[in-house]
């Protein structure tokens, strides 16, 4: 009984109970008040979600179709990389604003083409997504690496294009904004549009998508370029963070993004979750780490404790099994 | 009696795969097991090999009672298995495939253990030759070898011949020759005639996982094992086939060729592996505009489980529902209404996953995909196997309404009854090729089961 609710709600339980095991065990401020209630904590979580919450977005659709991209992480280095070359290198002569709007065009292309590529090799030579991005995880990470010398390059905090970018895109209004339009977006990519109903069947049963005529190949493409094109935004906004485009960025975010979305109840052999179901498993990261760091946890600790819970996530919304 | 199963029952979800079934082996004979698809045969030959585990059973070998509940018991008890999908490991070699799960194989030089064996079945090849590289004649041989090395008094043979050439066959046949006058009791799975009057010493006929006699091979006919198989009850209601409308489609394939009318309905009959679901496969790639399939296995090759009765029924053709990409929801919805009431779909909820419907109406919600993509020929792979009998009358009326509304179908189907009511022509598909051609009118049972097991 407790069970059978546990499952229906889902992540949704787990975010809630998690909620008020933080306000019960937060500091408190010198007046009382709870420090995890107040907006400035509740608000540093959302902008610290954004990053691994975008990229989750487009993860889900992607494990959606029974697939995985390993390399997200390396594409969002590449993205900073990219980034802060262009604002700090190229185009010396443009003025600010289309300076920063072909700077960010460039980036998102290129992103995007990376995740097309990955689509494009899994679908038409039916390899392994897994391996497919584990090659590109690595073949990305070093061009980033090598077109910045393996260094990191830094983005000032003067007047220029650069640092002016920065100031407008690591405004906390602008991450979290971001987010919450990518979500609305995919939210209504999921379920309402043709392209969201083939990505469920795909992952659902290939073989029955294949004799039914759906566009398998097609849809598969654009899945995993919509991952590199937010992957590449993500690291817009990395840049803009940490003032650096940094090639060693993003290392382990495949590994949160696909958390978050299993956390979220995403079935990882494909077929079977939700968006809604991915941002409440962001959010269930997101605030468990606010949580634990507020109560000065030692990072090993906290590492260990979220392995805990991604296990309990997912053991508590596995399916009844079939009689 | 070597080997005594009695009451031996077993079912899969709502499907009664044997009820009660009896069979007695005696020792030194071959002894066939016969039936339709779908008769119980194979689950009878796995249950006794331990590899599933029946509802109920009494099983009694050299007058004791014994519980084979796992491949190991079986093994102990001298019973071995040919798989129908030799059960190999294809990466191992010859001899890691003896040896592993042998209880029989206590250390030393693999290969001095295989060589008597190799040599019994007449099998030519070394040891640590990896499987995946051998015919499939030979891993047949290897397959027999690796359960006579376990002490096999009895061997279970489940469809041995399906995959293999007329010359394996012999030699197939030659070792089971030379292994029954050796005393190994053998179980022969088919429903081949002329292989089992050629073997067989014996013939137990199961019929909807009931025993219905055995009898001695001597003494009977392929034509009387026939009439068993099928039972006697023959399709009752007949339709006189209706005057044929123009030719709709003209195929012509390597062995097999016919014309399909408009408004005909086309019966195919053929046991399992006779190519007639791989006809729905190459009419489908040949005629990719045209004809559509609905294939054989419904959970794997139409069904999304996760997806909604109303998901599933419009998925081929939600660009026509869409507009910019967006699906119009309520028209999606009344899209399909009126399909669902014709098919009489009977469903709590259209939004409810596929997977809660019952194998008939999740059958309609396959048949309302394609009839709403407006298909002119319909290949329907045995459209009502293992479905209850009150939606297989709905499925029947819906195919005969799509008939009388123009469309051509090509319905194979494994109950020969149901192609004798629906069909006004039926093809008999035999080892791939056009065995016969019946109007429905002097059609039996008899003779097409006869055509298509010669």
């Amino acid at each position: 009984m407790t069970r059978d609710l546990l499952r229906r709600s889902g992540s949704l339980a787990a975010l809630l109970g998690i909620l008020i095991l933080a306000i019960a065990i937060s500091p408190t401020a010198a007046d009382g008040s709870r420090i995890f209630l107040e907006p400035g904590n509740l608000t540093d979580i959302l902008r610290q979600i954004s990053l691994i919450g975008i990229i989750s977005l487009a993860m889900t659709f992607v494990i959606l179709t029974g697939g995985i991209d390993l390399s997200v992480g390396s594409v969002l280095a590449l993205a900073t990389t990219l980034t802060a070359m262009s604002l700090t290198r190229w185009w010396p002569d443009a003025g600010y604003g289309a300076h920063i709007a072909r700077t960010i065009a460039l980036v998102l292309a290129v992103s995007a083409a990376a995740g097309a590529l990955n689509g494009a090799v899994t679908a038409f030579l039916q390899m392994q997504p897994f391996i497919v991005t584990l090659a590109s995880m690595i073949g990305i990470r070093g061009l980033a690496k090598w077109l910045s010398n393996n260094e990191n390059i830094d983005i000032g905090f003067g007047r220029d294009v650069a640092a002016q970018f920065a100031a407008v895109f690591r405004e906390k209004a602008v991450v979290i904004g971001s987010y919450v339009a990518a979500a609305a977006v995919f939210l209504v990519l999921l379920a309402r549009t043709v392209f969201g109903r083939h990505v469920r069947a795909i992952g659902d049963n290939e073989r029955a998508a294949e004799f039914a005529g759906l566009p398998i190949r097609r849809t598969k493409v654009w899945v995993y370029a919509l991952t590199g094109l937010l992957s590449g935004y993500a690291g817009v906004l990395y840049a803009a963070e940490n003032h650096q485009g940094n090639p060693n960025a993003g290392v382990a975010y495949e590994l949160d993004a696909i958390a978050a979305v299993v956390i979220g109840g995403t079935r990882l052999s494909g077929g079977k979750g939700s968006v809604a179901g991915t941002i409440v498993g962001t959010l269930i990261m997101g605030v468990l780490t606010n949580m634990l760091r507020l109560k000065n946890v030692d990072s090993n600790v906290e590492m260990m404790i979220k392995a805990v819970i991604i296990v309990l996530a997912v053991a508590v919304q596995r399916p009844r099994k079939e009689v | 009696m070597l080997l005594q199963a009695t009451r031996v029952s077993k079912h899969y979800g709502g499907v009664q795969a044997l009820r009660d079934a009896e069979f007695a082996l005696a020792g030194g004979e071959v002894h066939a097991l016969v039936g339709e698809n779908g008769a119980g045969k194979s689950t009878l030959a796995r249950i006794l090999a331990g590899v599933t585990r029946p509802d109920s059973a009494r099983i009694v070998i050299d007058g004791r009672p014994v519980s084979i509940r796992h491949p190991l018991d079986a093994q102990r008890l001298g019973i071995g298995m040919i798989h129908q999908e030799l059960d190999l490991f294809p990466s191992l070699t010859a001899g890691e495939n003896m040896t592993l799960g042998n209880l029989c194989y206590r250390g030393g030089r693999i290969a001095d253990f295989c060589r008597p064996f190799f040599a019994q079945v007449g099998l030519e090849c070394e040891a640590r030759r990896a499987v995946e590289t051998l015919s499939i004649g030979q891993r047949q041989l290897l397959a027999i070898a690796r359960a006579l090395s376990m002490n096999a008094r009895v061997l279970l043979m489940d469809e041995a011949t399906s995959s293999l050439d007329a010359t394996s066959v012999e030699r197939l046949f030659a070792v089971i020759g030379e292994l029954r006058r050796g005393g190994v009791a053998i179980v022969y799975v088919s429903h081949k005639m002329d292989e089992i009057f050629r073997i067989a010493g014996r013939i137990t006929i199961l019929r909807d996982g009931a025993t219905v006699g055995t009898v001695e091979a001597a003494a009977t006919t392929p034509t009387e094992v026939i009439r068993m198989m099928v039972g006697r009850e023959v399709g009752d209601v007949r339709h006189a086939a209706p005057d044929l409308g123009p030719v709709l489609l003209s195929v012509k394939l390597p062995g097999i060729g016919f014309d399909l009318h408009r408004g005909e309905i086309l019966g195919i009959a053929g046991l399992v592996g006779s190519g007639r679901s791989s006809l729905g496969a190459a009419l489908a790639r040949l005629h990719a505009d045209r004809v559509v399939l609905l294939p054989e296995d419904r959970r794997t090759q139409g069904l999304m489980p996760d997806l909604s009765v109303l998901e599933n029924a419009t998925l081929a053709i939600l660009p026509r529902l869409a507009r910019l990409g967006f699906i119009r929801r309520g028209t999606e919805r009344r899209e399909f209404e009126p399909l669902g009431r014709r098919l009489a779909l009977s469903c709590p909820s259209l939004d409810a996953p596929v997977t809660t419907l019952s194998g008939g109406n999740q059958q309609k919600v396959l048949l309302a995909r394609w009839l709403m993509r407006g298909a002119d020929v319909l290949f329907l792979d045995d459209p009502t196997r293992g479905i209850d009998v009150a939606a297989k009358l709905d499925i029947y009326r819906a195919i005969e309404e799509l008939a009388a509304a123009g469309h051509g179908i090509i319905l194979v189907s494994s109950e020969l009854p149901e192609l004798l009511r629906l069909a006004g022509r039926i093809l008999v598909l035999n080892n791939r090729r056009l065995a016969a051609v019946y109007d429905a009118r002097e059609a039996t049972q008899e003779r097409i089961m006869a055509a298509a097991t010669q």
